[in-house]
């Protein structure tokens, strides 16, 4: 309670400068092509009804980096990770204002089709979510999905996925079973690889480890760096470790308010909003 | 009030909780022992020379030389009592006019019940009708009729303040010294050597046709209708409810529309089955003349309308069972709707809808009251496939009622009534055991 | 695919479409939900027409016959020249029937409901589900030849007994029960301290002679009925409170559920018993949800058509005295399964008419009754989850 008297001094001016501290360090680009704009969001807010969950984010996400969104329950960090798939149709009340670009196309626009989009943004949620169907299945359902019927094809697609999202070797020998029977961290993995067969450009997670167990949780994350570079990719993490390991940017979002964006080393040695320091200094959560 | 107190009544009123769940089970096994066990009776009895004699005439099924021996031995026995009987009705012929009046009124239910036991006696003509062609076919009733040849029913008036009560005259007394008179004791000494009980297992029951309104024979019509008619229920209102609850769960908006809509579904539920009987009549036979009168097709529509609420609500349940966050992920691969919906959570949502639609395939099998005037009728043989849509039908769930309460000998044939109800009972509750089970199934699946 | 995909004018077609083709999305879209709409409509579509079908065929009885006699009388005699339509006895053995089987099934099925909520361990409920499903699964045709064969020539029988020994197994505990509290509560009220205990146990005996006195008489008064017919409103009513019971446990047992634990916990932290947090709390706040569950339950019984078509009597009149259960009764929905055969025969007579007149009657209840129930519930979900 005693954050509120702060918390609008930020929010004055946090969202104005955010796009200002967003720079290119040389010394950690090892990423060939990436660095671009990839999404970019204008004034862009979403509601819930009258309420504002997100309010008026200005930020450009650049593409081949990991860009990490950190902030309390209930900030709006997953919020804003799921409009930029547009997940957040499914809510009934839910709409949005100002704009928000990928590529240089509005994600909101008329004449979108967010079918489409999200075969160009892939998520991974949560809580592993296979589908109740054998795994070489589940991998296939996105490929199935847009058209393709060709088995040698999806063979080769199914490998391939299993292979960049370090699960083949583990399970290569039993596609044929039921996903649900994986473990907990396989289970994740495999949403990767069934997110990354679909190709997308852009891999939005959304808290992925939060229920794996540290061993499994150290998979993922080795699995997001060598991901790194290939696609770009927002993860949103309740672990601040998580975040420094893994990510390059980060984002911090309090009450819907993007109060700091900057390279992760940055932000977490020497965070410039004091909201922000609390934050990851724990002295809130 | 002291603390002891508060506890027993707190004792007290945890026994009530327990006594009424106990009640429930009690009337449950009060309920279904008898229908159990007279049913079995149906298939597994004590059957007589007569039953298998009826079989072999009219189905065509046993062994003729067993059949032909055991016959050879009974109407040895048989030979002797029927000696007796035209013995005395010689006798008769030489007594004074009104001895032989006195003694022709006393001989006439003697007679009767001896062809009842054994058939038509010697010299009688063939009878037009089935049930008096063949004696008693059950071992029981056999011996049923044995104490009507023995013994004569008289009602006791001394006493007019209550009401009458029945006693028993044994009949020899009546025909003592008369050429009669033997035959009480022979019958009663020879009725097994005369019957050949022997234990029966009645297969056919399930499967045979039924002869002369049900006297003899089995419930493979009514058994048939039944299946049609729940069938025929269940392809109209099984596609219906489905779509309709994916439009409930995936696409209604809420608002007032969808509210009515919801209302409506509720008021269906709760409508008196016999009003669904009487729309059923007005609507599809007189209206929308589906058929000419009553038919299968008429009596499917009607239980159709009347399980699709059941079957929208398991399905709409079965639907919101499922993870959200199959939705989630099939839409996260650039899945649409429509296809997210066929291809994850419809099958996922399956085996709830199915437990569903069993469950209300085994109320469109047990319901009578909309069949009575779309679709029931209480004699006819089995249909074909082809007759669904202009003919009627025997059910198990009418000709229970039928049997029971207008059968002119409804009380001859509790047998085969038991055996309807025993069957209706089974199929309705095999159904709903398979249900229970699938559910089961399906929540420990959920659990991992 | 990385390099590929670099060029802003293939990207940007990656998820924008032509304006044609996102009309023609958008379309189809509506065409699909809009056949959806239709599909489920069907069951609106499918009440409005029962209403209007039932009315159709029952308005004529009105016009020919006017509503007074159908009401007020209560001689029916429909083959009769002229015939007679008075179907005030009929509905009154409905409500007979109908009163007789709430007055078993909502005690008992509450209790039950209770139990099965707050009582019973998990393990032990998972076994008295299947009886209540089973319970409510056996056709009602099934349970009418069982009260038609069974029941009835019991009663007929043995009822006198049968009556007594029911009476003495239900009535004696409650009133030891009773007893024992009257004994308590009056000597918490007029004895002092010290004398409790002697003046408690003086009552007790005062009253527990008084009561086996009254359990006696009772039960030889019911041991001396004679129950002329097997075939009446007892025999029904008792069948249809259990056919009932299943639609009253199961929804009273999900108004108990939500009703929070919170509740419960609070009440209990005062130190009240369990019954006493039962009656007193966890009940009161359920109450609308319990209610909703006794309408449909009484509905249920009520919308039964062979149970009492088979074993209530079918005699058309008002029993002398008219709480008496013991005579043969007739109700709407067997009048209109047993004269429909007949006037099936004469389409387009008063006789027809009259029988949909019935349905249409049963039809306005149910509608009612369970729009009530509906708010009912819809309320005191609102109350629950919105405080």
């Amino acid at each position: 309670m005693q954050m509120t008297a702060e918390h609008k001094e930020s929010k004055a001016t946090g969202p104005a400068t955010a796009t200002r501290d967003i720079y290119i360090p040389s010394e950690r680009v090892a990423v060939s092509g990436g660095g671009t704009p990839h999404v970019v969001a204008k004034d862009f807010s979403i509601y819930y009804g009258d309420f504002e969950a997100v309010k008026k984010v200005n930020a450009e996400i650049l593409s081949k980096y990991v860009t990490a969104i950190i902030g309390p329950s209930g900030c709006g960090k997953s919020t804003f990770l799921r409009a930029i798939n547009r997940m957040n149709d499914l809510i009934p009340s839910c709409h949005t204002s100002g704009i928000l670009q990928f590529d240089g196309e509005d994600i909101y626009g008329k004449l979108t089709d967010e079918v489409l989009l999200r075969k160009k943004i892939g998520m991974v949620f949560q809580k592993p979510n296979p589908f109740p169907k054998s795994i070489f299945d589940n991998i296939a359902y996105g490929p199935r999905l847009h058209g393709m019927t060709d088995k040698k094809q999806l063979e080769e697609i199914v490998e391939r996925s299993l292979r960049k999202a370090a699960l083949w070797d583990e399970v290569s020998d039993r596609l044929e079973r039921n996903a649900l029977g994986l473990s907990g961290g396989q289970q994740q993995r495999l949403c990767v690889a069934r997110t990354l067969a679909v190709e997308p450009e852009i891999l939005l997670l959304d808290e992925p480890t939060s229920a794996l167990d540290p061993k499994a949780t150290a998979k993922i994350e080795d699995l997001i760096q060598e991901l790194r570079g290939s696609y770009t990719i927002m993860i949103v993490t309740h672990n601040m470790q998580q975040a420094s390991r893994v990510s390059d940017y980060t984002m911090f979002f309090y009450e819907g308010v993007l109060v700091e964006y900057a390279q992760t080393a940055q932000l977490f040695t020497n965070p410039k909003d004091r909201m922000t320091e609390d934050y990851i200094t724990g002295r809130f959560s | 009030m002291n603390l002891g107190t508060r506890k027993i009544l707190d004792n007290s009123f945890t026994a009530v909780g327990m006594g009424s769940i106990v009640v429930m089970a009690l009337a449950l096994l009060v309920v279904l022992t008898p229908i159990v066990y007279n049913g079995v009776g149906a298939v597994f009895f004590t059957g007589t020379i007569e039953h298998r004699t009826m079989l072999y005439k009219e189905y065509g099924r046993g062994d003729s030389k067993t059949i032909e021996a055991q016959s050879a031995t009974a109407d040895r026995y048989r030979g002797e009592a029927y000696r007796m009987l035209s013995g005395f009705e010689a006798e008769m012929e030489g007594m004074t006019p009104e001895a032989s009046r006195e003694y022709r009124s006393k001989y006439a239910p003697v007679r009767a019940a001896m062809s009842s036991l054994l058939g038509p006696l010697p010299g009688d003509p063939q009878p037009m009708l089935t049930r008096f062609q063949y004696g008693q076919t059950r071992w029981e009733k056999a011996e049923e009729k044995l104490h009507d040849i023995l013994y004569e029913k008289k009602w006791d008036y001394s006493d007019p303040t209550v009401m009458a009560k029945e006693f028993y005259v044994p009949r020899a007394e009546a025909f003592a010294g008369t050429k009669l008179a033997p035959l009480f004791g022979y019958v009663d000494k020879h009725l097994a050597d005369m019957m050949q009980p022997q234990f029966t297992f009645y297969w056919g029951f399930f499967t045979d046709r039924s002869l002369d309104a049900h006297i003899f024979g089995g419930i493979w019509p009514e058994i048939q209708g039944t299946f049609f008619l729940a069938i025929g229920a269940m392809l109209f209102a099984f596609p219906l409810g489905v779509i309709a609850a994916v439009y409930f769960t995936e696409y209604a908006k809420e608002g007032f529309f969808t509210s009515i809509l919801r209302s409506a579904n509720s008021t269906l539920a709760g409508v008196p089955s016999i009003v669904f009987g009487l729309f059923g009549l007005a609507f599809f036979i007189n209206t929308m003349k589906v058929s000419e009168s009553k038919s299968v097709l008429a009596g499917s529509l009607t239980l159709a309308i009347m399980i699709l609420p059941t079957i929208i609500r398991a399905a709409e349940e079965a639907i919101l069972s499922v993870p959200k966050t199959y939705k989630e992920a099939s839409l996260g691969l650039g899945s649409t709707k429509w296809n997210t919906i066929a291809t994850v959570i419809l099958p996922a949502a399956l085996p709830g809808i199915i437990t569903g639609g069993i469950i209300s395939l085994g109320r469109a099998a047990g319901e009578t009251a909309p069949i009575i005037f779309t679709a029931a009728v209480s004699v006819g043989s089995a249909i074909g496939i082809a007759d669904v849509f202009s003919s009627p039908t025997p059910a198990l769930s009418w000709n229970i009622y039928n049997l029971a309460s207008e059968h002119e000998m409804a009380s001859e044939i509790r047998h085969v009534q038991y055996g309807m109800v025993l069957s209706l009972v089974s199929i309705v509750l095999l159904l709903n055991l398979s249900a229970i089970l699938l559910r089961a199934k399906i929540s420990q699946k959920l659990k991992g | 695919m990385t390099e590929e995909v670099k060029n802003d004018g293939q990207r940007s077609s990656a998820f924008v479409v032509s304006p044609q083709k996102r009309k023609m999305q958008k379309l189809a879209k509506n065409a699909g939900e809009t056949l959806l709409l239709g599909i489920a409509s069907f069951v609106a579509i499918v009440v409005l027409f029962i209403f209007y079908f039932v009315a159709v065929d029952a308005i004529p009885y009105f016009q020919l016959r006017g509503f007074t006699e159908f009401f007020t009388s209560t001689g029916w005699y429909p083959a009769g020249e002229p015939g007679e339509f008075g179907a005030l006895a009929i509905i009154y053995g409905s409500a007979m029937v109908t009163f007789g089987s709430a007055l078993l099934a909502v005690p008992m099925g509450i209790a039950a409901a209770v139990c099965l909520s707050d009582i019973l361990p998990f393990s032990v409920r998972q076994y008295a589900k299947p009886i209540i499903e089973m319970l409510a699964a056996i056709p009602s045709v099934a349970f009418g030849f069982f009260a038609l064969v069974i029941l009835a020539p019991l009663l007929q029988s043995n009822g006198g007994p049968l009556l007594m020994w029911t009476w003495w197994v239900l009535a004696a505990p409650f009133l030891l029960l009773a007893v024992i509290v009257a004994a308590d509560l009056l000597s918490a009220r007029f004895a002092r301290e010290e004398n409790r205990r002697k003046m408690a146990l003086l009552l007790q005996s005062l009253f527990g002679i008084l009561a086996v006195l009254v359990l006696y008489v009772v039960g030889t008064k019911l041991n001396a009925i004679e129950i002329i017919t097997g075939t009446n409103a007892l025999n029904v009513s008792i069948i249809l409170s259990f056919m009932a019971l299943p639609t009253i446990v199961s929804v009273a047992e999900d108004a108990l559920q939500s009703v929070g634990r919170e509740l419960r916990e609070g009440s209990y932290a005062l130190g009240a018993t369990r019954a006493e947090t039962l009656l007193k709390t966890v009940l009161p706040a359920a109450s609308s949800g319990i209610l909703a569950a006794v309408i449909l339950g009484i509905m249920r019984a009520l919308g039964e058509t062979m149970v009492v078509w088979m074993a209530s009597g079918n005699s058309s009149h008002i029993p002398d005295p008219w709480f008496n259960y013991l005579e043969a009764v007739r109700t709407l929905t067997a009048t209109i399964a047993g004269d429909m055969g007949e006037a099936d025969q004469v389409t387009g007579s008063a006789r027809y008419h009259v029988l949909f007149a019935m349905g249409l009657l049963l039809l306005v209840i149910s509608f009612f009754s369970n729009l009530v129930s509906e708010r009912i519930v819809v309320r005191q979900r609102k109350i629950l989850s919105g405080q």
